[in-house]
């Protein structure tokens, strides 16, 4: 089962191309989970997020600085390559220059019928950041009108909000699972799918996820020492992978691939549909990029870490990635407080395995074999 | 062919005093580092017997060899050892271990028997990293940190230089002291530019042991905001290579403000002893 959810990765370009020609519809890129796809949804066009391939490029030196993160360049790297030639248009929501910077390169030499900046607040702790973002979001919803020519009801909209909360709900469903001793789904399993979430239509991913959980109970018990990753985009499977391989499993993760995309849901029940789209968007597990004035993010993290019994954390930080970056010393506190020891490491486009393999055995070994003192 | 001014001293050792026949528990340790093998050879938990060399292009080989010379002349074979652990960069190429540990665990280990329980902060500057780690009075890591992406301040680098110099590694500690004034250090602790910014300096007319000061006070400065950052609680030691580099070692002190202890042992089993007590330990598991 878990194979479907692979292959999905695996093909992830062939994927939305036999989807555009099967159905006819467009593909939006986003860059960024801010992106409200419950009104994309509405509209029939299939979001999918652009992401990186982890392998070493030298296209976008003339058009990223050095210092701006490996994932924004890495996403560049893949428009720039052609990989993402079927997309009918590419959007960002705000959240950091870097993304942004890759996003704004993409629009000037990557042309595509539909562009768009969604100015989604930073300052999401504003008493007007709701209002500013409903407003926000309904301009979103009129030019994307006018690009497939067609209006969007208020039905449509809850037709999105449904798919979307249907899919955050099994999400759920899924890391209860992960709450067990010995859970039945690893790391590098929950990647897969959390993965592929921001890229195959959210109904198939649905119905995928609602027969795997089914059969879940019969898979392959995990017991390695349960650690927790967060941090920075992570969407590098092999790393989880090797982590998993001496001796850990990945209980818990706070990535915009896993929890954040996914964690609070609309929950629609009346009123204006853009409005509740607005509040989960603004009420969401923040990006570091929104967390200030309060770091409200901290204890979100203490609680997962609490409720998914996490012995240890590795804070993954794509290097150069300074909304991470400042959250590093208080997480690393705030952790400390709470008896979780943490490892940190520095990711890049290509990560060295064999440097990180040490670190990660170190820290399990510091985690474990008391007996042997 | 040219002499080879990087070139350390490569030697086997054994304890006369210890009848291994008698012993209950032999246990050992093999440290493949990206730049020296050691092994080490424990009864009941004491020293009887090690190696220190080079490590070779291959690294099974290194460790058979390491292995060998440990055990000459001692009329123990490896059959005789009940437990293997391997550490170190080529860890996973000890093809007689039982069980590999990385080398942060067995460095804090080795430690703790070499410089005694009272050791918190531990420094292994090795052939090609550098780790800051954090131990408790039984010799298990709390924390450690490692340089990240170069080999800057490491063993290697002063192999270079040494060579650069055409001065025997032994000596350039002691002869990077004799200069009329410390000299700022070089600004690049890359092992390539700094060498560029040496070869600048020696034409510039500078004598070769201020240049060695210059870059012994780069790589002391390079390894310590390595330990800030993991914050320094005495006791503090050293192990590795370097530690047996005074032009380093008392430049970190002083910047450091703290002594560091010292052993009668040699500083680079450190890893290979930890091992070696690890594998007594599994012993001890397995028959209880």
């Amino acid at each position: 089962m878990i194979s479907k959810f692979r292959e999905w990765n695996s093909n992830r370009h062939a994927y939305a191309k036999e989807w555009k020609n099967k159905t006819g519809g467009k593909v939006l890129g986003y860059f960024c989970t801010y992106v409200p796809e419950e009104i994309i949804y509405a509209a029939d066009v299939l979001p999918i997020r652009i992401l990186g391939s982890h392998e070493p490029q030298d296209l976008t030196e003339p058009h990223i600085f050095g210092m701006f993160c490996p994932f924004c360049r890495d996403c560049l790297a893949q428009g720039l390559k052609g990989k993402y030639s079927y997309l009918d248009g590419v959007m960002i929501a705000q959240s950091c220059l870097h993304i942004r910077q890759a996003y704004t390169s993409w629009e000037k030499h990557i042309p595509t019928s539909f562009t768009y900046y969604l100015p989604m607040p930073n300052n999401v702790q504003s008493p007007h950041a709701l209002k500013y973002l409903t407003e926000e979001i309904r301009d979103f919803k009129k030019a994307l009108e006018k690009w497939i020519g067609k209006e969007l009801s208020d039905d449509d909209i809850i037709r999105g909000i449904q798919l979307m909360d249907e899919n955050r709900l099994l999400m759920h469903q899924l890391y209860d699972f992960k709450t067990q001793e010995n859970p039945p789904i690893s790391g590098e399993e929950t990647m897969q799918i959390a993965i592929t979430q921001q890229m195959v239509r959210k109904e198939e991913h649905n119905f995928v996820l609602r027969e795997f959980l089914q059969n879940i109970k019969s898979n392959k018990k995990n017991t390695g020492t349960r650690l927790m990753i967060l941090g920075s985009e992570n969407d590098d499977i092999p790393f989880v992978k090797m982590v998993e391989e001496c001796g850990a499993t990945v209980v818990i993760d706070d990535h915009c691939i896993g929890t954040r995309y996914f964690w609070n849901s609309v929950n629609y029940t009346g009123g204006d549909p853009i409005e509740a789209i607005a509040k989960r968007y603004i009420e969401r597990p923040a990006c570091p990029s929104k967390d200030w004035m309060d770091r409200k993010r901290i204890q979100h993290l203490l609680k997962l870490a609490k409720d998914f019994d996490a012995k240890g954390a590795i804070l993954i930080q794509q290097k150069f990635c300074d909304p991470h970056e400042l959250d590093i010393p208080a997480i690393r506190k705030a952790f400390k407080e709470a008896d979780i020891p943490t490892l940190f490491l520095e990711f890049d486009v290509t990560v060295p395995i064999g440097q990180f393999k040490i670190r990660v055995e170190a820290f399990l070994e510091m985690l474990n074999e008391y007996d042997l003192f | 062919m040219a002499k080879e001014f990087w070139r350390w001293k490569e030697y086997n050792w054994k304890n006369d005093e210890i009848d291994w026949k008698s012993g209950s528990i032999i246990s050992a340790g093999v440290d493949v580092g990206s730049v020296s093998s050691q092994a080490v050879i424990l009864v009941d938990g004491e020293l009887f017997a090690f190696s220190n060399m080079r490590t070779g292009s291959n690294s099974p080989m290194s460790a058979q060899n390491a292995m060998n010379w440990a055990l000459e002349n001692t009329g123990m074979t490896l059959e005789n050892i009940h437990y293997t652990v391997g550490t170190g960069y080529g860890r996973v190429n000890v093809p007689f271990a039982n069980k590999t540990i990385t080398e942060i665990a067995c460095h804090a280990r080795g430690a703790n028997k070499m410089y005694g329980n009272t050791i918190r902060t531990l420094l292994d500057m090795g052939g090609q990293d550098c780790k800051a780690i954090s131990c408790d009075e039984k010799g298990k890591v709390t924390n450690f940190l490692m340089n990240d992406k170069c080999a800057a301040g490491t063993g290697r680098g002063m192999e270079v230089f040494a060579d650069l110099l055409s001065l025997p590694i032994e000596e350039i500690g002691d002869l990077s002291f004799e200069v009329d004034e410390e000299p700022e250090p070089v600004s690049s602790t890359c092992v390539i530019f700094a060498k560029s910014e040496a070869t600048g300096l020696l034409r510039a007319g500078w004598p070769k042991n201020k240049v060695l000061a210059a870059y012994s006070s780069a790589m002391a400065h390079r390894v310590v905001s390595l330990l800030e950052r993991i914050e320094i609680k005495e006791d503090f030691a050293i192990t590795g290579g370097i530690a047996k580099n005074s032009g380093v070692v008392k430049r970190l002190e002083k910047e450091l403000g703290i002594k560091a202890l010292t052993t009668t042992y040699d500083t680079q089993i450190a890893g290979a002893f930890g091992a070696a007590l690890f594998g007594k330990a599994l012993v001890e598991k397995e028959r209880k």
